[in-house]
C-alpha cells in the first residue's frame, strides 16, 4: 500500500465497500479460462474466442418459465440512446457501460450502485457512429474501457477512480472508440472507430498496468507498424509489405478500414482476430484494386502486432460492407480429424468458415435469404463472384437527374451487423442475429458539403418483407444449412448467448429478452424490459443460483440510418437499464 | 501583481469578448432557446453560425473570429442593431447534417446549442425542395435564403513546374493536390476515365496542399476560388499563379451561397434578406471581399432580375467577370 495521502484515501474507500472484501484481482489465467468458470465473466465474448457459450446447465427448457427478475438498474440522466454493452461479473460485482462513455460498478446481488464514472467528453465532439459503448475489460484491479474521444481509461475496480488515461487517436481527426477492449497476456488490445474523414484503421496494444503503448499495427496496406522498446519507437514492418499494391495513387494514406468492433483472441494459435471496416472513399470507382486490408479479417500476433494472415470478405467494396464482424474460433470433427476453424457472418450476407491457423477458406454460404451484389463465392478461395450491374454507379459518369438506382441485398447495415452471434459446443450450431433488408443506392444529383458542391450518394434502406426484418438463425457451419429460424418484426440489433442447458438468449427492439430452444428454435421465454434490447446477454452463477443479465435501451445505427425501417421502429422508446434475472435454486429441478 | 494580472487578463479577453460563443439554451429541458426575431432584438445579440477553421470564410485569427463570413455576420448584426456572437460549426458529412446540428434540431451531444442564422449555405432551389423516397421534403425544417456570393472552382499552379494549365489533361502527368473527400478529390480521381487518378495527392485542407506545392510534391492545387485566392495572397505562395482552365464534366461549375434559418423563424429571415440584398446590390459586398483579398461574383439569383449596370455596381466599377478570372 502506498503511503501518500492519495493512496490512503483509496485504501479507505476500498475498505468501505464491503462487497469487494476478499475480492481477487483478475489475472491473465482468469481471462484465458473464462469460458470454463461460470461464476465470473471477465472477457468480452464470455471467453476470448468469443463463443458466448456458457457451460451452466441449471436453466433449461423445462424450468425457464421460473426465470424471474432479481433487480433492475437505471443508468440515469437524459443520456439514453442505444445500450449495446455486455456486462462483466467478478466477485459479486457487475461492471457495465452505458451510452456516452459511462461505466458502472453494481452489486450483482442487490443491484445497488457501487460507483459510476462519466467520461468528460470534449465540447464540439462529433462521433461518427452514435454514442454507444460495448463494454469494459477487466485486469488486475482495473476496469478498462474506451471513450468516444478515442481514449483508453483504466479505473480502479473498487473506487471507479482513473488510474491511467491514454489517447489512442485524435477525435478531431474523426476517431472514436466504442468497442470493448480485450486483455491478452497483460496487454490491453483495442481498435478504433472512424467515419469517412480519411482515417486509417489500426490495432494497438497497451500495458494494462501502466497504459504505456507496446505496439501499433495499421490495417491499411502501406503504413508502418511499430513496437515500443524502452520508450523507443522501433519499425516493425509495413502492413502488406509496401504501399500501392492494391490502391491507386496515394489513397492508401487515408484508406479507412477502421477496426471499430474490437477483436477476439485464440490461445491455440496465439492470434488476435480483428475485423476491418470499408475502404475510403465510399465511391469504389475512385479506387480500383482490392484495397487491402479493408473489409477483411486479420490475424495478428499479440506480442508484436505483426499480421499473420488476412482474409478479405469484400475485396474492392462498393456497398459499405464493413468486415468488422467477430471471428469466432471453434473446433469440429471431420473424417475423424479435428479442424481448427473460425467462423464469421459478414455484413455482405455470407457466412465464412476459415482455417484459423492460416486463414485458408474452408467454406462459405449465404445466411440471408437474398444476396444480389454477388452470385456466390469461389469455392476454392472464397472470393465473391460479383453480380453484373450489382455495383453502385460512378457519380462521375452521372448526367442530369438522379442517376440510376441500384438495389442491393443486403443493405449496408448488413445481413448481420455488430451484434455478436453465439456458438454452442453442444449443438455445434451458430446462432446468428440477422436482418432481411435491402438498400437503394443512387448518385445524388444535388449535394453540398462545407459550403461547396459535392458528389454524394443517396441511399434508403427497405425491409425485404412486410411482416419481419429480423431473423435469428441456427446455422450449421459444416453444411451451411439453416436448422431453424425465428422471425422478428423489428430488425435484430442485440447480441446472442447460448448455454449448455440448450437455450439461446437474445433481445429484441420491441423490448423483450427472449429465450429459445437451441435445438428447435421454439420460443420458451420472454420478458419485456421496457425499452429495446440491443445489448448482449450474459449468464453466470452466484451463491449456487444461475443469473442472466442484459442491458436495455433502444438505439444504435437503426434509428439513425434505417430509412423505411423507421415505419417499424419509430414508436420504440429509449431507455437505459440493466436487467438481472435468476432461477431460484429450488426451481432447478422443476418440470 | 494583482492589478497587472487583471489588466493582462482583460487584454487577453477583450478583443474577442464581444464575439464569443453564447450558451442560452434551456438547461432544464435540455433544448435550445426558441429565438425568434423579437427575442433576438430584445436579447441584444445574434448567434451567427460559420464553419470552424475554414479560411478565408471563417476562422480564428489571434483568437478572434475572422474571415469573409464573419465580416458578413458582423455587418448583419450591425444593421440589426445587435451584437455579433459567433457559433462555430464543426462540419459533418453533408450540408443536411450541418443544418440539423446547427439550425433546427441541435447535435445530440449539445442539444442546447443552435445558431440563429447559418452562413455559407448553398442557395439552390433543387436542393431546397429535394424529396425523399416517400415524397417528404427533406429540408422542410429550414429556410434557405439570401444568396450573397457565387462560388466556383479554381486551380493554382507552380510555374516552375508547369508552363501553363490549358486543360486538366496535364494532370495525367503532373501531381495535383486536393482536399480529401471534396468534389476536386472526386473530379481529379475519376475524370478522364481515371487517367489522372495516380497523380492525385490528398491533403486535409488547402493550406496543407499549398505547403505540398511549396515543397514540390504537387504542381498544382484545386479548390474553391476564394480558398485559392486566399492562399495566393500569402507571401510564401507569391510565385504561384491562377490557371484559366475549364472543368469539363463538373455538373455544378458555379453555385450561389446564402444563409439558412429555422423554418419557424421566417421574420428573422425577411429582415436579414433585406439587409443582405442592400449589401450585395450597393457594392458593399464586393468591397468586403476585396478587403479580404478575394474575387467576388454576384449570385446568379441577382443576375436574373438586375440590369447590367446594377450588376456592374454590385461587382465593383471595374466590372470584374463573373467566373474564373
Amino acid at each position: 500500500m502506498r503511503t501518500n495521502k492519495f493512496g490512503i484515501r483509496i485504501a479507505t474507500s476500498a475498505l468501505a465497500l464491503g462487497v469487494s472484501l476478499g475480492a481477487h484481482a483478475v489475472t491473465d489465467q482468469d481471462i484465458m479460462n473464462d469460458q470454463n468458470t461460470p461464476e465470473d465473466i471477465v472477457s468480452y465474448g464470455m471467453g476470448t474466442q468469443g463463443q458466448r457459450y456458457s457451460t451452466i446447465e441449471d436453466l433449461n427448457r423445462d424450468n425457464i418459465r421460473f426465470l424471474q427478475p432479481a433487480w433492475a438498474f437505471s443508468f440515469g440522466s437524459e443520456k439514453m440512446r442505444g445500450q449495446e454493452s455486455q456486462p462483466m461479473i467478478k466477485d459479486g460485482v457487475m461492471y457495465v457501460t452505458a451510452s456516452y462513455s459511462r461505466v458502472y460498478a453494481i452489486d450483482a446481488r442487490t443491484g445497488q450502485e457501487l460507483w459510476q464514472y462519466d467520461a468528460r467528453l470534449p465540447d464540439g465532439i462529433m462521433p461518427c457512429c452514435d454514442v454507444v459503448n460495448r463494454g469494459v475489460a477487466l485486469y488486475d484491479d482495473k476496469v478498462i474501457f474506451g471513450t468516444l474521444d478515442a481514449k483508453l481509461v483504466a479505473l480502479n475496480k473498487d473506487t471507479g477512480k482513473p488510474m491511467w488515461i491514454k489517447t489512442v487517436a485524435d477525435y478531431q481527426a474523426g476517431y472514436a472508440i466504442t468497442a470493448a477492449p480485450i486483455v491478452v497476456k497483460g496487454k490491453v488490445i483495442t481498435g478504433v472507430s472512424g467515419g469517412e474523414f480519411g482515417i486509417v484503421g489500426k490495432v494497438e496494444a497497451y500495458d494494462a498496468n501502466t497504459g504505456e503503448i507496446i505496439w501499433t499495427r495499421p490495417t491499411v496496406e502501406g503504413h508502418m507498424g511499430y513496437v515500443y522498446k524502452d520508450g523507443k519507437k522501433v519499425e516493425n514492418g509495413i502492413s502488406g509489405g509496401e504501399a500501392g499494391k492494391t490502391w491507386p495513387g496515394d489513397m492508401w494514406k487515408n484508406g479507412g478500414a477502421a477496426t471499430w468492433l474490437g477483436g477476439t483472441y485464440d490461445a491455440d494459435t496465439d492470434s488476435l482476430f480483428f475485423g476491418t471496416g470499408n475502404p475510403a472513399p465510399w465511391n469504389s470507382h475512385l479506387r480500383p484494386g482490392d484495397n487491402l486490408f479493408s473489409s477483411s479479417r486479420v490475424a495478428i500476433d499479440p506480442d508484436d502486432g505483426s499480421i499473420k494472415w488476412h482474409f478479405q470478405t469484400t475485396p474492392h467494396d462498393g456497398w459499405d460492407y464493413d468486415g468488422v464482424n467477430e471471428l469466432i474460433s471453434f473446433d469440429y470433427m471431420e473424417n475423424g480429424k479435428k479442424v481448427m476453424a473460425a467462423a464469421t457472418a459478414d455484413r455482405n450476407g455470407f457466412f465464412y468458415v476459415l482455417n484459423r491457423e492460416n486463414g485458408d477458406f474452408i467454406r462459405g454460404f449465404p445466411f440471408v435469404d437474398k444476396i444480389t451484389w454477388a452470385e456466390g463465392l469461389d469455392p476454392k478461395t472464397g472470393r465473391p463472384i460479383y453480380a453484373e450491374n450489382g455495383r453502385p454507379g460512378d457519380p462521375a459518369e452521372m448526367s442530369e437527374g438522379k442517376g440510376e438506382t441500384v438495389v442491393a441485398f443486403p443493405s449496408f447495415l448488413g445481413g448481420k451487423n455488430w451484434m455478436p452471434m453465439a456458438y454452442s459446443q453442444q449443438t455445434g450450431l451458430f446462432y446468428v442475429p440477422s436482418n432481411e433488408w435491402s438498400m437503394d443506392i443512387w448518385n445524388e444529383p444535388v449535394s453540398y458539403k462545407k459550403g461547396a458542391a459535392f458528389l454524394g450518394a443517396g441511399f434508403t434502406i427497405k425491409p425485404a418483407n412486410d411482416d419481419y426484418i429480423g431473423v435469428l438463425r441456427a446455422m450449421d457451419p459444416k453444411t451451411g444449412k439453416e436448422v431453424w429460424r425465428y422471425e422478428n418484426p423489428a430488425p435484430l440489433w442485440g447480441g446472442v448467448m447460448t448455454t449448455a442447458g440448450d437455450l439461446v438468449f437474445t433481445g429484441t427492439p420491441e423490448g423483450f429478452l427472449k429465450a429459445f430452444d437451441a435445438k428447435t428454435g421454439e420460443e420458451l421465454y420472454k420478458f419485456n424490459t421496457g425499452s429495446g434490447v440491443v445489448g448482449t446477454p450474459v449468464t453466470w452463477t452466484m451463491d449456487g443460483e444461475q443469473y442472466v443479465s442484459v442491458a436495455s435501451g433502444w438505439g444504435g445505427a437503426v434509428p439513425l440510418w434505417g430509412g423505411e425501417v423507421a415505419k417499424v421502429v419509430k414508436d420504440f422508446n429509449q431507455g437505459g437499464m440493466v436487467w438481472t434475472f435468476k432461477l431460484p435454486s429450488d426451481r432447478v429441478a422443476s418440470k | 501583481m494583482k492589478p497587472l494580472f487583471l489588466s493582462l487578463l482583460l487584454l487577453m479577453c477583450w478583443p474577442w469578448a464581444g464575439a464569443q460563443e453564447m450558451n442560452d439554451g434551456e438547461p432544464l429541458l435540455n433544448r435550445p432557446a426558441d429565438r425568434t426575431y423579437d427575442i433576438i432584438l430584445e436579447s441584444g445579440y445574434i448567434k451567427v453560425g460559420v464553419y470552424r477553421d475554414f479560411p478565408p470564410y471563417s476562422y480564428e485569427r489571434n483568437g478572434e473570429p475572422a474571415g469573409i463570413d464573419v465580416d458578413i455576420g458582423r455587418r448583419i448584426a450591425e444593421e440589426m442593431g445587435v451584437e455579433f456572437k459567433v457559433h462555430w460549426i464543426t462540419p459533418d458529412e453533408t450540408l443536411g447534417d450541418d443544418l440539423r446540428n446547427n439550425v433546427w434540431k441541435g447535435h445530440y451531444l449539445a442539444k442546447q446549442r443552435l445558431a440563429d442564422l447559418m452562413l455559407r449555405v448553398p442557395y439552390d432551389k433543387e436542393y431546397a425542395y429535394m424529396q425523399d423516397s416517400t415524397g417528404e421534403y427533406i429540408n422542410e425544417q429550414v429556410v434557405m435564403f439570401g444568396p450573397y456570393q457565387q462560388e466556383t472552382w479554381q486551380i493554382a499552379y507552380d510555374p516552375q513546374q508547369l508552363d501553363s494549365v490549358q486543360t486538366i489533361a496535364v494532370f495525367q502527368y503532373n501531381p495535383v493536390g486536393v482536399e480529401i473527400d471534396t468534389l476536386p478529390d472526386f473530379y481529379m480521381s475519376s475524370g478522364l476515365q481515371g487517367r489522372m487518378r495516380d497523380q492525385v495527392r490528398h491533403y486535409p485542407n488547402l493550406r496543407e496542399a499549398f505547403s505540398g506545392m511549396r515543397a514540390g510534391d504537387v504542381s498544382a492545387v484545386m479548390g474553391m476560388r476564394a480558398e485559392i485566392d486566399h492562399e495566393l495572397a500569402q507571401v510564401e505562395n507569391e510565385r504561384f499563379v491562377k490557371a484559366a482552365n475549364g472543368f469539363p464534366g463538373i455538373g455544378k461549375q458555379a453555385w450561389d451561397v446564402g444563409m439558412a434559418i429555422k423554418h419557424t423563424h421566417r421574420q428573422l429571415g425577411y429582415a436579414v434578406e433585406a439587409i443582405i440584398g442592400e449589401i450585395v446590390t450597393s457594392g458593399q459586398m464586393n468591397e468586403l471581399f476585396s478587403r479580404n483579398g478575394l474575387s467576388y461574383s454576384v449570385p446568379q439569383y441577382y443576375r436574373e432580375f438586375l440590369d447590367e449596370e446594377s450588376i456592374a455596381r454590385a461587382e465593383g466599377s471595374q466590372g470584374q467577370g463573373s467566373n474564373t478570372k
